[in-house]
């Protein structure tokens, strides 16, 4: 469905794009992770054609060109910026997107109420969007890019800045076009963000991707152990009690309390279980996607 | 050319829906017209009169006389002040001159005409060298007139005959041959006064001793015939420098916001893109000459003059506008450059163009660099059609030059903004 090949791109000495490769099958949604500067942004102008690759090729179903006109109509696209009319009212803002898209009369005003309901703005839809929320504004940017039905999606950091309640109905309208069997990319330097939508996902720093995979791969392969705090009820009388069904030698002891890593946390803690302390509270720490980026980069995702 | 229309739309409602910009775009321009529409109105009425203060330390009834003829001249205005106030007035420029009658001002010809002891003075002031040679005129003007009704006052005409005749008789460097024809000239002259018949006396001596024909220019002259005339095409310039900055500005606040990325992405050509501005721009400047045309002629009942012409001009100036806009838009990858910019080239523009001061006004060496500026060719193109009473053959030449600009700008501003945009 998509396709990016060696994709290059320079801005002057910087290197915004160095090679970036990758395909995105139908139905999947893709997560570019990384932090501010990573070059996800440029990413998606690339493949929705506003920004000229320096090398390499974008093909978007099986089309080379994303300036042609089919290719557009099948493309929606969540910019970063609020590429909205913030003098006209969420439900003009809409109209006139989707008559640049070609919409008109009844199915012009069903899409028009359909997105006005997806984005809970039904009851403010003749406002005036320089009057709505954060929130509400980072909803309508969405939604002006759903009203055309593309079959594939292109988000770049679509809850930057938004409240709570704004980021879970993104997410579950997110999660409905997944359902629907769009193709969708999302980019994003929240992992938790990632984990939750992404069935893959590619690790962006300074315009290489340093790995690309699932999520749990990527966590088995680069996230580490998962790391076990527990606390006793009584003091452990002698650390070598519980030595032997602990594989990190590098176990902390301090009073009733230990911590040590592990790759099989389950494992771990049904054997310290059986060695018969009796625990007064257990934390375990598992590994995710913010340790991928450390173990990988040396940084971590905000640095 | 649906797209096109409603991105046009668009751009219009966003413009509507910000009260400063409907002001500046539309409100401007009217309030432009009223201005100077009411001080063209007043010149039409011809200049007011030259304001001079009168100093009358004589007192006579020849410095009255004189004072009311002065007073009857549409020319002056005339205030009556003493001396002290009178010089203090021309020092601060609130009177053009003071013009001072001393005593022994109404004493005769003698004292009129002595320059060893003038009893007129005229005080004024020294960057005001026009003005007082122009009031210096009016005054000998005034003083014939004064001296001609007393050439009617037979009495006072033989006392100074007597006068005359004693100053005569009484002269030692002339000699007797001489001072005898001035004598009998005067014994002549004073039978005439003595016998004359009033109705043949009146007929030789009544009536204006300067007596100018006077021409109404004006009205041999075919030009505007409301003041409002003079002011519309400047007007429309104004109301089209405003919406070629305000749309101008627009283009960069798309492209700042994002919207116009987003126009980008979608199923639009770059043309549709650019060319949805530019019919925004051209449809908010014909609202702009809808409402001043038409409140032009409901208000002021300005004439059209050539309607064909007219609208050729104002289409070719409207895309010289356009095209500027494109350009302009370009100058900045803010709203704060692009304003700034904009506005300093358009200000420019209609400062030598004679948006702001009429061409003809302009000191001569100046006059040569408004044919840089656009507005001079669009407000010459608009008063061709108005009431120069331009041919069709004479409003080609502004109209290629608008168009040129035009197609020039909008082409160079396309080039730069795809360059920006990569």
């Amino acid at each position: 469905m998509i396709k990016a090949d060696n994709l290059k791109k320079r801005y002057g000495d910087i290197v915004a794009l160095d090679d970036v490769s990758f395909e995105v099958d139908q139905g999947e949604t893709f997560g570019l992770l990384g932090p501010n500067g990573a070059g996800k942004t440029t990413t998606i102008q690339v493949l929705c054609g506003l920004l000229k690759l320096d090398g390499g090729a974008v093909e978007l179903d099986g089309k080379r060109d994303p300036s042609l006109v089919e290719v557009r109509l099948s493309l929606g696209v969540v910019p970063q910026a609020l590429a909205i009319y913030e003098e006209l009212s969420a439900e003009e803002n809409l109209r006139f997107f989707g008559r640049m898209y070609g919409l008109s009369g009844r199915q012009l005003n069903e899409r028009v109420a359909n997105c006005l309901e997806i984005a809970g703005l039904s009851q403010r839809r003749k406002g005036r969007v320089s009057k709505y929320s954060g929130g509400m504004k980072r909803r309508l940017n969405m939604i002006c890019s759903f009203l055309h039905e593309p079959p594939l999606l292109l988000l770049d950091e679509p809850t930057v800045g938004v409240d709570p309640q704004s980021r879970n109905l993104i997410f579950d309208t997110i999660e409905d076009m997944k359902k629907q069997g769009r193709t969708i990319i999302y980019t994003t330097h929240y992992m938790e963000e990632a984990q939750r939508l992404c069935d893959r996902v590619a690790i962006l720093d300074h315009g290489r991707i340093l790995d690309m995979d699932s999520v749990e791969n990527l966590i088995v392969k680069h996230g580490g152990p998962s790391h076990i705090e527990a606390e006793f009820e009584e003091r452990l009388s002698g650390p070598d009690k519980i030595r032997p069904f602990i594989e990190d030698k590098n176990i902390q002891f301090e009073e009733t309390k230990i911590r040590f890593a592990t790759s099989q946390p389950m494992e771990s803690l049904a054997m310290l279980n059986r060695s018969g302390v009796r625990f007064r509270s257990l934390k375990v720490q598992t590994a995710n996607l913010e340790d991928v980026f450390l173990n990988l980069t040396g940084r971590r995702l905000r640095d | 050319m649906k797209k096109l229309l409603f991105l046009a739309v668009k751009d219009v409602r966003v413009l509507l829906s910000d009260k400063g910009n409907i002001f500046w775009v539309f409100g401007f321009p009217v309030l432009f017209a009223l201005f100077f529409g009411a001080i063209y109105a007043g010149a039409g009425k011809g200049p007011s009169g030259m304001k001079i203060a009168v100093v009358d330390e004589d007192k006579s009834e020849f410095a009255s006389s004189y004072i009311s003829k002065l007073e009857s001249d549409e020319a002056l205005q005339i205030v009556h002040l003493s001396r002290e106030d009178a010089t203090e007035q021309v020092r601060k420029g609130k009177v053009a001159a003071a013009v001072i009658l001393n005593k022994g001002f109404g004493e005769g010809f003698e004292a009129l005409f002595n320059s060893d002891d003038p009893r007129l003075e005229i005080a004024s002031d020294p960057s005001r060298r026009m003005e007082s040679g122009y009031l210096q005129g009016l005054l000998a003007k005034a003083q014939f007139e004064a001296l001609g009704d007393k050439f009617i006052d037979r009495k006072w005409m033989r006392d100074q005959i007597n006068l005359w005749r004693d100053e005569l008789e009484n002269a030692n460097d002339l000699d007797a041959e001489q001072a005898e024809l001035y004598l009998n000239f005067m014994d002549s002259f004073d039978t005439l006064l003595k016998d004359a018949n009033e109705e043949s006396f009146n007929l030789g001596f009544d009536g204006d001793m300067l007596n100018f024909a006077k021409m109404d220019v004006s009205r041999e002259y075919e030009g505007p015939i409301t003041p409002f005339q003079i002011t519309f095409p400047q007007v429309l310039l104004w109301g089209f420098l405003m919406c070629t900055a305000t749309f101008a500005i627009s283009i960069v606040k798309e492209r700042t916001n994002g919207t116009f990325d987003r126009l980008r992405i979608g199923p639009l050509g770059y043309a549709h893109i650019l060319g949805g501005k530019g019919l925004a721009c051209f449809l908010t400047c014909i609202f702009i000459i809808c409402i001043l045309f038409f409140g032009a002629k409901a208000i002021f009942k300005m004439p059209t003059g050539n309607l064909p012409l007219f609208i050729l001009g104002l289409f070719c100036t409207i895309l010289c506008f356009v095209g500027l806009m494109m350009f302009i838009c370009t100058l900045g990858r803010t709203e704060q450059s692009v304003g700034a910019a904009g506005w300093a080239i358009l200000m420019i523009m209609g400062m030598f163009g004679g948006a702001m001061m009429p061409l003809a006004f302009m000191p001569s060496w100046l006059r040569p660099f408004s044919h840089f500026s656009p507005v001079k060719w669009g407000i010459l193109a608009l008063e061709g059609a108005i009431w120069r009473d331009f041919r069709f053959t004479e409003m080609i030449s502004p109209c290629l030059v608008l168009l040129a600009i035009g197609i020039s700008a909008f082409s160079l501003g396309v080039v730069m903004l795809r360059r920006q945009e990569n």
